[in-house]
């Protein structure tokens, strides 16, 4: 399936060979989850150029960077919400644009979790299993309702209301529960994109608790402005600027040694003047 | 005038304001409350429910067969203009460019200001003579539907533009295909406003008269239609020849009895519309 | 995609009928453009059993109706309108609103009927008239179907206008009057307007209401301003003679030409009044 749009100025790239594993730091790690040369211009502006990275097959990986670096439109360009970019981005070893399935699929297999809590209008029940294919199956899924709802650290706080309306929760718990409902279709890659901003610090504790335990068993790509937060997730760090990756290395790693001018003035400062 | 003191200006507006304002708000409600000080006489329950024998040059009392009638073509002109109206505002909002978006608005919106009584002479022409179906409830209905179609795709098109985006790229990051999206997510989420488009659909059908009366509606003769294929009778057309008699006091009664019941009728799906969009704002 | 296929077609279908439309009223028309060239449009004549189709007192007829109607309505509208997002106190502006809307729903059959049975005799006594059945009355009828739909509208622009401008106004010292003229309604003009196309174009169309009042007299009013006796608008001679016409013949194609200029003006205004809202 190829793209449906005219991206300005880059060529229409043919799928690249299976990438099994990649080289990292010396480190021969297979990977999950590769980009490679990824590029998006949206409106006449340079959103990514050429990004590089690639997310092993656990633990988390952050994303920091000042506001506009394109890390969301980096996560929307990595499971189909933005389709007109350049580049190869492969999953499994497959390249996502030519995915089974097409696009809904592979929305299946790399699951999203936005920032501002988008419930729907129904019962936190029927949000948390929305996105199970056949009404019969979401109606005997009480099993997978209750383990999803346990892994986003949300069960105590519902199990004795979970037909009430979904829109009845604070923020905090709404954003609970659309982990919960991306979890429960079992993603084998999760990315979030600042999942905590603008929560309460409960709230947040609870999630970073939930990422550090789902965690073990799939790759996280989580983005975040707290760079607090980046230290308290630990994993691999990835930081963004103008678009452009700057430096990925280990959390620790990265943040009491920057390599990059870019990097050093970012975390001292929080702002990158890179240009 | 600005010579005037602050006070005396003030008044002289508001004066004037009165002046025009009185007029327009205090005749309406005269007209109405003359309406129904002359239906009065002939109000009943036997009048909306009784029937006539035999139907005669149209002076009957009893105006059931007419209230059916009209009720007949209103609903089947909205059965048949809801599929279209549906299926062009999921089109506009998920698969068409922004050109064909513009195109479709423009269309519906010329459509919408075309004076119904053209529909009616096209469909003179078109239904009942061209395809042979006569005068006839199908005739009458098509035309109606063609009336009616432009609100409903407006009004549908209005309500699915209030969804968020952020709530279909919800549903889309879970992997629903657009056809879960727009039946999953989108009908539940805005169906009463969808009823409230219908509910005014109705109200229109029902008022339209110029459209239906030569294409739906005989001048007499006629009490219950037995198909599709059959004229009709409607409270409209019903007042519409009893205007035209006009000397006999049992004639003006039941012509005023028959438009106090069609106005009670288009008021009552006006205001169930109303009550739905209150209830919907909760 | 099933879903995709089945979408664009009923879309297709449905965009085609304006289409269709159009071209069916110019195809059966061009039987008397043909032979009669477009002369016929200032004709003044309208004697179908002798080929003659001026549609000139008929145009003169619908355009001074609609100018009457909006002439009566328009002011009477937004003063309603003014009086009642300003002046009324909340409790009575719900139902003053409610009672206009439920108005604006009235049939036009029932006007017809208000038309002949009370405006009628009253115009005959009142202005000793040979017969009611004037432009006049035609005009006045008009005028009453539309105000609903101007109050409502204006009102609507009115209250638009933001609260925080009223009060800057107040601070300044700037009394009612001039707030409402020099504040309230320029910024609510471009409602106003829109509210004025949409009523112009209802008025336009409007035929049972018109037919049974207007005379249905092909002639020009003389003098020309003289609304006090018999004329014919477009509507109302669709109206009458849709009955009469053979199909086929060329007084049906005249008669369909009438509907096409209809169609076509009345296209042109909703344009206008979309292209203004969306612009402001």
């Amino acid at each position: 399936m190829t793209a449906d749009c005219k991206y300005e100025g880059f060529p229409a790239v043919e799928s690249a060979s299976p990438i099994e594993s990649v080289e990292s730091d010396g480190k021969q790690l297979s990977a999950l989850l590769t980009v490679d040369k990824l590029s998006l211009v949206l409106g006449g502006k340079e959103i990514l150029q050429r990004v590089d990275f690639s997310l092993a097959k656990a633990g988390v990986t952050s994303v920091i960077g000042p506001s506009g670096a394109g890390k969301s439109s980096l996560l929307r360009c990595l499971n189909g919400l933005e389709t007109c970019w350049s580049g190869t981005v492969a999953v499994d070893g497959k390249d996502i644009r030519q995915w089974r399935g097409g696009w809904d699929q592979l929305r299946r297999y790399v699951g999203l979790i936005a920032q501002k809590p988008v419930v729907f209008n129904a019962s936190i029940r029927a949000n948390v299993c929305f996105g199970i294919h056949g009404w019969r199956q979401r109606r005997r899924a009480d099993e997978l309702v209750e383990q999803s709802l346990r892994q986003a650290a949300l069960w105590d706080e519902v199990k004795d209301r979970l037909d009430a309306s979904a829109t009845t929760l604070s923020m905090g718990q709404q954003q609970r529960l659309c982990i919960a409902r991306a979890i429960a279709i079992k993603p084998k890659v999760l990315l979030l994109d600042e999942p905590t901003a603008s929560l309460d610090p409960r709230s947040k504790q609870l999630i970073e608790q939930s990422m550090l335990q789902l965690a073990k068993d799939i790759p996280l790509l989580c983005v975040t402005h707290d760079l607090e937060q980046a230290q308290r997730l630990k994993g691999r760090t990835v930081f963004m600027c103008d678009g452009r990756v700057i430096e990925q290395a280990d959390c620790d790693q990265l943040f009491k040694q920057p390599q990059c001018i870019e990097t050093r003035e970012f975390l001292r400062w929080s702002v990158c003047d890179c240009d | 005038m600005s010579l005037l003191p602050t006070q005396h200006r003030d008044a002289l507006s508001k004066g004037m304001v009165l002046l025009f304002a009185l007029p327009a708000l205090l005749i309406p409600t005269t007209v109405l409350c003359y309406i129904f000080w002359q239906a009065m006489p002939v109000l009943s329950l036997s009048f909306v429910f009784g029937s006539a024998d035999g139907a005669g040059f149209g002076v009957t009392e009893g105006v059931f067969p007419q209230l059916v009638g009209s009720l007949l073509l209103a609903v089947m002109a909205c059965l048949i203009a809801i599929p279209f109206a549906l299926a062009t505002a999921l089109y506009h909002r998920t698969y068409a460019t922004p050109h064909q978006q513009r195109l479709l608005n423009t269309l519906f919106t010329m459509l919408q200001g075309i004076p119904p009584i053209v529909f009616g002479l096209c469909g003179l022409v078109v239904l009942v003579n061209l395809f042979a179906w006569g005068v006839s409830l199908l005739s009458g209905a098509v035309v109606l539907a063609v009336v009616v179609l432009p609100l409903l795709v407006l009004n549908t098109l209005a309500t699915l533009e209030r969804i968020p985006l952020t709530y279909s790229e919800a549903g889309s990051a879970l992997g629903l295909g657009k056809g879960a999206i727009i039946w999953r997510l989108w009908l539940p989420r805005c169906w009463p406003q969808l009823l409230t488009g219908l509910l005014l659909a109705m109200a229109r059908a029902l008022s339209e008269t110029a459209p239906i009366m030569f294409t739906a509606t005989v001048f007499s003769g006629v009490v219950w239609p037995d198909s599709i294929f059959s004229p009709v009778t409607t409270l409209q057309t019903h007042i519409f020849y009893l205007a035209q008699e006009g000397s006999d006091p049992l004639v003006i009664s039941i012509a005023w009895g028959s438009a106090a019941v069609l106005v009670l009728l288009v008021a009552s799906f006006g205001l169930l519309a109303r009550l739905l969009q209150k209830l919907g704002a909760h | 995609m099933m879903l995709r296929w089945w979408l664009s077609t009923s879309a297709l279908l449905s965009s085609l009928t304006i289409v269709l439309v159009l071209g069916f009223l110019l195809q059966s028309s061009w039987p008397l453009i043909q032979q009669q060239g477009i002369a016929f449009i200032i004709g003044t004549e309208w004697y179908p059993f002798e080929s003659l189709f001026g549609m000139l007192p008929a145009l003169i007829g619908t355009i001074w109706a609609v100018a009457l109607a909006l002439l009566i309505a328009l002011p009477c509208g937004v003063a309603a309108a003014i009086l009642c997002s300003e002046l009324l106190p909340k409790s009575l502006r719900g139902s003053v609103r409610f009672g206009m809307e439920l108005m604006a729903g009235v049939p036009s059959v029932v006007y017809g009927l208000l038309g002949m049975w009370l405006l009628l005799p009253l115009l005959e006594s009142q202005l000793n008239l040979l017969t009611g059945r004037t432009l006049l009355a035609a005009g006045l009828l008009l005028a009453l179907m539309i105000l609903p739909t101007i109050m409502v509208l204006s009102e609507d622009a009115i209250r638009a206008v933001r609260q925080s401008q009223r009060e800057a106004a107040k601070n300044l010292g700037i009394g009612w009057d001039a707030t409402l003229w020099r504040v309230l309604l320029p910024q609510a003009w471009p409602g106003i307007r829109v509210a004025t196309l949409l009523a112009t174009g209802r008025a336009m169309g409007e035929t049972v209401a018109v037919m049974l009042v207007v005379g249905s007299i092909d002639r020009i009013p003389e003098p020309f301003y003289n609304f006090l006796q018999p004329a014919q608008t477009l509507t109302s001679r669709i109206g009458r003679e849709m009955a009469e016409a053979s199909v086929g013949s060329l007084h049906w194609a005249a008669l369909l030409f009438c509907g096409l200029m209809l169609a076509v003006v009345a296209m042109g205004i909703a344009l206008l009044s979309d292209r203004r809202r969306t612009v402001i």
